[in-house]
């Protein structure tokens, strides 16, 4: 009998425990498998704790792959299977009329900062909570470009190397005062099948896959030398030395061998996982991947050996794409009331700090940015490199942004294929935007 | 009760215990048949998605007149020939040579089936990892036994490795129904030619083959269909391709209807699919009536 007792027990906790999650009445949809999830499931996690039941959220996750094509469907079809969703700086048009605009708490100016509360707005409304600010790095193998700094054998290979290759020469720099010349001539000198003597197979990987998101990697290079969508008129711009310039950089490492073969299928899984294995010297990819590829339990050939700088500067300057990653309210949630309660929980520092504690990369203000310095050094950077160089392209956030970039990923990889001409690919990249973009 | 009254009650039965699954067919494809061709003549996005405007054949014209559309036709068209030629012609190979130990130990068809129960979307995420050049199988060993590894995913090979990656998967499927016609065949047919002094070859050329040929061919039409339409495995393991290099028809109507939100277009073109479905069924089965009746 007293068996039963404590079988019947051991049931009832189990119950007791599902039932916690069964009485979660709000249901976020968040960004899938990456440091962005881990952190949200721990700040679900501490919120859950101390929230009313009829408060609690419980997480669901779509796929990466096809991700804001699915949340699209569901939100044109009034879906109430989620009441908080994933928003992104360059969606916002396109998902703004399925969803309520919010008023997040005062505070949130001071955990954020207005341009990257901005990152969250459209048509003059906030429509999320910046949960995650997206840059990019460019990563490279400090122990490598020490040693380039210092060895003057591997200095004089790499001055013939930039003089046969380039047509000058040029000597190794800090990646923090590179320009795109600088980068091409050490991702060449890294180059196995130009240099025998290289440590790594390649000297640079380059995500080219027919993708929207490797167009904002790729944009960086574009901005620098003065590119952008449109001009204050609006006419689109595409179809310039700016872009043809760079454009044709992406396409000489390419042919040049510096980036890896299968490169035109490469997207931010496949490059971490070609620097990670310690056979790319440097790599320009999203802030996201610092986490993984500087832990050792996951990425041991490179861990510790990372340095991160912005993307070299062209003509123009220095730039970097951004974007913000956040939450904001479903439409047709039958429980917004709660919703909101989380949401403006998220706001907080408090929250933010599990979040950023827990992987995730919000951009926050300097001093909440101090308090995590010892664990998390790239988000100081992140903060930097946000309010230095990032850049939105006239027309980003319009309501086909999206479909802009999809062109773009199309052409452009096609001319870095070798399908298309490169006089091809920005004639009919213009002529698409134009279509897209027009007011 | 006369003949007549009979049959005309037996009707009634026959249409009284279809009637249900008519009903549930009408239903499930009935409509959504209804609504793509509101569609396919409608401007139509997800912003009014639930309020199409009616515009003529526009979204026809636009199909056919886009270069993507007849790209990503033949693309399909390649793929599905080739890789069901490949499945076809590997399946019947193995279910010849290995009927003698199927026959002794039938269990082995069950190890043999077991590609074809992987989802494709995982089939194509698997040999994503696979070939990868730094983290893959494949490349490593022959980086290791030749110096180097081919660029499976580049544009001049992405279209042979999805081939060989969907034949992979699939041929144990022609294996199976070709084994079944092979193993079908009466010995005493074998035997009488045999006796006759025919050879093994003789006996497969003149014997097997032509008795397996409906089988054969019925494999390869189920295998074409279904190469015909991937989508699964091509995407998730090189997405459309550089310059939509691998784009099939499914994927192009997936990038119209959800990447640039243009419903009607995907629809028109989804429609235009169909119609040619319909245009080569019947024409194989009007050449296969001519043959009968021949």
């Amino acid at each position: 009998m007293g068996r039963i007792r404590h079988i019947l027990a051991g049931f009832a906790a189990l119950a007791t425990l599902g039932l916690s999650q069964a009485w979660a009445d709000v249901t976020v949809l968040g960004w899938p498998g990456g440091p962005e999830e881990a952190a949200l499931r721990k700040a679900a996690e501490a919120y859950n704790a101390k929230a009313a039941d009829a408060d609690k959220v419980k997480l669901i996750f779509f796929n990466r792959d096809g991700f804001f094509d699915k949340l699209a469907a569901d939100l044109a079809a009034g879906s109430k299977d989620f009441d908080v969703n994933l928003l992104a700086t360059y969606a916002i048009g396109r998902y703004a009329p399925f969803m309520d605009p919010i008023a997040l708490p005062a505070t949130a100016k001071d955990v954020f900062g207005e341009k990257v509360l901005a990152t969250m707005q459209y048509g003059g409304k906030q429509y999320g909570v910046p949960t995650d600010l997206s840059l990019h790095f460019m990563y490279y193998r400090k122990d490598l470009i020490d040693q380039l700094m210092a060895d003057p054998a591997w200095k004089k290979r790499y001055e013939e190397i930039s003089q046969k290759q380039m047509g000058k020469t040029l000597d190794p720099k800090s990646p923090d005062d590179w320009n795109w010349d600088d980068w091409m001539a050490t991702a060449l000198f890294f180059t196995k099948s130009i240099n025998p003597d290289s440590p790594t197979r390649y000297g640079t990987v380059l995500q080219m896959k027919n993708l929207l998101f490797n167009m904002m990697v790729w944009h960086s290079t574009a901005r620098s030398q003065g590119g952008d969508w449109m001009d204050a008129s609006g006419k689109i711009t595409v179809n310039s030395p700016a872009f043809r310039s760079a454009l044709e950089l992406y396409k000489k490492l390419y042919d040049a061998g510096a980036s890896p073969k299968d490169s035109t299928t490469y997207e931010y899984a496949e490059a971490n996982a070609a620097f990670g294995s310690g056979q790319a010297a440097t790599m320009l990819q999203w802030n996201a991947a610092f986490g993984d590829l500087d832990n050792k339990d996951k990425t041991p050939a490179v861990a510790g050996k990372i340095g991160t700088a912005p993307p070299p500067a062209g003509s123009a300057g220095r730039f970097t794409h951004i974007h913000g990653l956040g939450l904001g309210l479903n439409k047709a949630s039958e429980h917004k009331e709660s919703a909101l309660k989380f949401i403006d929980w998220l706001a907080g520092a408090d929250a933010m700090e599990i979040y950023a504690k827990a992987g995730g990369s919000p951009a926050l203000s300097d001093s909440l940015t101090a308090k995590m310095a010892a664990d998390r050094p790239d988000l100081v950077k992140l903060g930097q490199y946000a309010g230095q160089y990032g850049f939105v392209m006239n027309g980003g956030t319009a309501a086909k942004a999206l479909q802009v970039y999809e062109l773009q990923a199309k052409e452009f990889t096609a001319y870095w294929s070798g399908a298309k001409s490169i006089d091809d690919a920005l004639a009919e990249t213009d002529k698409g935007m134009a279509e897209l973009l027009k007011p | 009760m006369t003949v007549s009254n009979f049959k005309r009650s037996l009707r009634r039965e026959g249409y009284a215990l279809i009637a249900p699954l008519t009903l549930f067919l009408l239903a499930l494809l009935g409509f959504p048949l209804v609504v793509d061709i509101v569609y396919s003549v409608s401007r139509v996005g997800f912003e009014n998605i639930r309020r199409p405007e009616l515009s003529g054949f526009g979204n026809y014209a636009k199909a056919i007149a886009d270069r993507e559309f007849w790209s990503a036709a033949w693309f399909s068209l390649r793929f599905g020939l080739l890789a069901s030629l490949l499945e076809v012609s590997l399946g019947l190979a193995l279910a010849i040579f290995l009927a003698p130990l199927l026959g002794k130990r039938s269990w082995l068809m069950a190890i043999l089936m077991l590609p074809m129960m992987v989802a494709p979307a995982l089939v194509g995420l698997m040999y994503r990892l696979i070939l990868h050049e730094f983290v893959g199988v494949a490349p490593y060993y022959l980086d290791l036994w030749f110096g180097d590894s081919p660029a499976f995913f580049s544009n001049d090979n992405a279209f042979k490795t999805l081939v060989v990656v969907e034949s992979l998967q699939w041929t144990p499927f022609a294996l199976l129904i070709l084994h079944s016609a092979y193993a079908a065949i009466s010995l005493d047919v074998r035997e009488a030619a045999a006796l006759d002094g025919a050879g093994a070859w003789r006996r497969l050329v003149y014997i097997d083959l032509p008795i397996m040929a409906p089988a054969i061919a019925v494999t390869f039409f189920i295998r074409f269909i279904d190469s015909f339409r991937v989508f699964d495995n091509v995407y998730t393991l090189v997405g459309a391709g550089a310059g939509g290099a691998t784009t099939s028809m499914s994927i192009y109507i997936y990038q119209a209807f959800f990447k640039a939100g243009d419903i009607g277009l995907a629809v028109a073109a989804s429609m235009l699919l169909l119609g040619g479905s319909f245009v080569i069924l019947f024409a194989v089965n009007w050449a296969g009536a001519r043959a009968a009746r021949a």
